[in-house]
């Protein structure tokens, strides 16, 4: 396999749970919430898909599982800022430290216990095609299912009516007031969904890309989710690049060192963070006015509307 | 917080809500067999009852106050640092950098003030980072200094796993540092002196924002930058001088972290401190006086935490759930809801 190759399927391959997480994340701060708790809910996904796994052998009751676990977490998340007016970045990070406790208190007993993963699968035909089907034919089913979420997350954010009222809870929160709709609910939903799936972000971390659960095995990739969202300025199509962009930068260390470069991971690794902070400069004031209006009073520290 | 609030009822939400923290961790320690009671008790005898757990405590505490009182600073504002984190991070790094440099032919006091102000600087200068974006090109602070966090998290691996690594075999580190520059203790404890700066700095800060006239202007900044403006304040020096002090006070935890207790630099160091110092700012809703008393309850239950694993045979990290679950109490049902917020 060519070093570009390797990259790229690796990207692709590293890239998918940060991408699910995500779009999570885009669908949550769209509706006016921030989670910072994104990590937790992979952390929580991750474990609660490896267990149901290892429990039954079906990974796909496991990947369900995750995202059951996710929601829930992230459901906790929504109920405190939304109908108890806590701060969210406070409330995210108070249940990232929630699912660092229950994941290593009903984690220890999976430790090095196998689990039946997803195997790769290539998809007839397309795997076969050259470069393109390398990447992203010969990989497992949990990732071909992420293909499918991208549009359809788009889809339903912008073409359908559900979505019109998860981005008008994100902008103008009191005019759904005052057409009668609840934006507590709208938000809580979004915010659920959103952990949702990020736990199947984690899932596809402990069953598909890892095969392994061990303590705090997440380490930092739902904050790169979050930061992920703000670069691909809450649109989900941009999300799909910057995940696999992220997965790369992440992926080309270990490549090169197979093949014998002396490369230090670290400089690579402090790439896309560097690479959002730049594009957030020079976007400037124009990201913060494409941002949910909603969220900007969050992150000004205005009471929300609504 | 708008809503008036008498009281009894607010002492009774907090009981409330405690208690409630207990009740459910108590459950989940049932789950997983082992008896809550006996958990509690082991868990208040060995950290309350031996000396050395109270040390332990007032070591922990100290990076703690100083990294909450990075977050209150620039809260007066109107600011919100997420990046203690990484500022606490860079603040060691330029301490360890000053030892490096320095060498063994320097004194300890001269590496210890070198190292101090290296850290105080490096910590102000990363945050103001973020200031400068803001003022520049509008970028969230809160954004900024969460992205600089895994940067400085990147900076620490990359130098420990290279250019400042001792030994290319076995666990990346950098050299120790030299006794004579390690932060002196109390006399007959174990305990730093690091509890004593940050007991210090409670009280300047404290003076700092309530007393000073500089307070007062990041007050009204923070509070409507609008009418600030308008009354002559010069707004953006206000942001810069805010963050960049709060930057400062999480570079100093991470010098004393590194000088006090870890002494080289490792993967996983000052893990989560900032974040914890964050929620501790929180739960001591911005005050500074209040934050040591949250810091000394986050560092009990962290001590607490070792005494779970071994009297109760349960991971040290599950007493997080503890932890969260109180922040979950004080955060969401200890005050009245904001009328605001519907």
């Amino acid at each position: 396999m060519s070093l570009i190759v390797d990259v790229l399927s690796g990207g692709v391959r590293g890239g998918t749970s940060i991408m699910y997480a995500a779009l999570g994340e885009t669908v949550s701060e769209r509706s006016g919430v921030i989670n910072l708790g994104t990590e937790g809910s992979m952390l929580v996904g991750a474990l609660g898909a490896y267990a149901i796994g290892v429990e039954t052998g079906s990974p796909w009751l496991g990947a369900i599982a995750g995202a059951v676990c996710g929601g829930l977490l992230s459901l906790l998340h929504a109920y405190l800022v939304v109908y108890r007016g806590a701060s969210q970045f406070a409330s995210g990070l108070s249940l990232l430290f929630l699912a660092l406790g229950l994941t290593s208190l009903f984690g220890a007993a999976y430790v090095g216990q196998p689990v039946v993963g997803f195997d790769q699968w290539d998809v007839p035909l397309l795997s076969s095609i050259p470069f393109v089907g390398e990447i992203l034919f010969q990989q497992d089913p949990l990732l071909y299912l992420s293909f499918a979420m991208v549009p359809l997350v788009w889809f339903v954010l912008f073409k359908t009516r559900i979505g019109l009222l998860v981005r008008t809870a994100g902008e103008r929160a009191d005019s759904l007031t005052v057409h009668g709709y609840d934006v507590r609910v709208m938000r809580t939903g979004a915010v659920t969904f959103g952990g949702m799936l990020a736990g199947l972000g984690g899932a596809h971390l402990s069953t598909a890309y890892a095969n392994a659960w061990f303590e705090n095995m997440v380490s930092g990739r739902g904050f790169i989710a979050v930061a992920l969202v703000i670069f691909a300025v809450w649109s989900p199509s941009r999300v799909m690049a910057g995940a696999y962009l992220f997965g790369c930068a992440i992926a080309l260390g270990p490549a090169l060192q197979a093949r014998g470069y002396e490369i230090n991971q670290f400089l690579l690794d402090a790439v896309p963070f560097v690479l959002t902070l730049v594009v957030l400069t020079v976007l400037g004031k124009r990201t913060l006015s494409s941002s949910p209006a909603e969220l900007k009073r969050v992150f000004e520290n205005a009471p929300p509307s609504g | 917080m708008s809503t008036v609030q008498t009281a009894a009822p607010v002492a009774l939400r907090w009981v409330g809500a405690l208690a409630a923290a207990l009740v459910i961790f108590s459950i989940l320690l049932m789950t997983k067999g082992a008896n809550p009671i006996d958990a509690y008790q082991g868990m208040w005898q060995s950290t309350f009852q031996r000396s050395r757990s109270i040390e332990e405590i007032f070591i922990q505490m100290s990076p703690l106050v100083l990294g909450a009182l990075a977050v209150a600073v620039p809260a007066r504002a109107g600011l919100t640092n997420v990046g203690g984190e990484g500022q606490i991070i860079i603040g060691a790094v330029a301490a360890c950098g000053m030892f490096l440099l320095l060498g063994d032919g320097a004194s300890g006091g001269l590496i210890l003030v070198a190292m101090l102000v290296a850290s105080v600087v490096a910590g102000a200068l990363w945050a103001g980072l973020a200031a400068a974006l803001r003022l520049v090109a509008g970028v969230n602070e809160a954004i900024s200094t969460l992205l600089l966090n895994f940067v400085a998290l990147d900076v620490l691996l990359f130098l420990i796993y290279q250019p400042w690594r001792e030994s290319p075999v076995g666990q990346p580190a950098t050299r120790e540092l030299v006794d004579v520059a390690k932060l002196p203790v109390i006399s007959g404890t174990k305990v730093h002196i690091g509890i004593v700066v940050a007991v210090v700095m409670v009280v300047v800060v404290h003076l700092l924002i309530n007393r000073t006239r500089w307070g007062f202007r990041i007050s009204v900044a923070g509070g409507n930058s609008e009418a600030a403006r308008r009354s002559g304040l010069k707004v953006s020096m206000l942001v810069l001088s805010a963050l960049m002090i709060g930057g400062a006070l999480a570079g100093l935890a991470g010098m004393i972290h590194f000088a006090g207790v870890e002494y080289k630099l490792r993967p996983g160091f000052g893990s989560q401190l900032g974040y914890t110092s964050f929620l501790a700012c929180w739960m001591a809703r911005h005050q500074p006086f209040p934050i040591l008393v949250a810091a000394f309850v986050f560092a009990s239950l962290s001590v607490a935490g070792d005494s779970l694993q071994l009297d109760s045979g349960l991971p040290a990290a599950s007493v997080n759930v503890l932890t969260a679950l109180i922040l979950i109490a004080v955060l969401g049902f200890t005050t009245m809801r904001k009328k605001a917020n519907a």
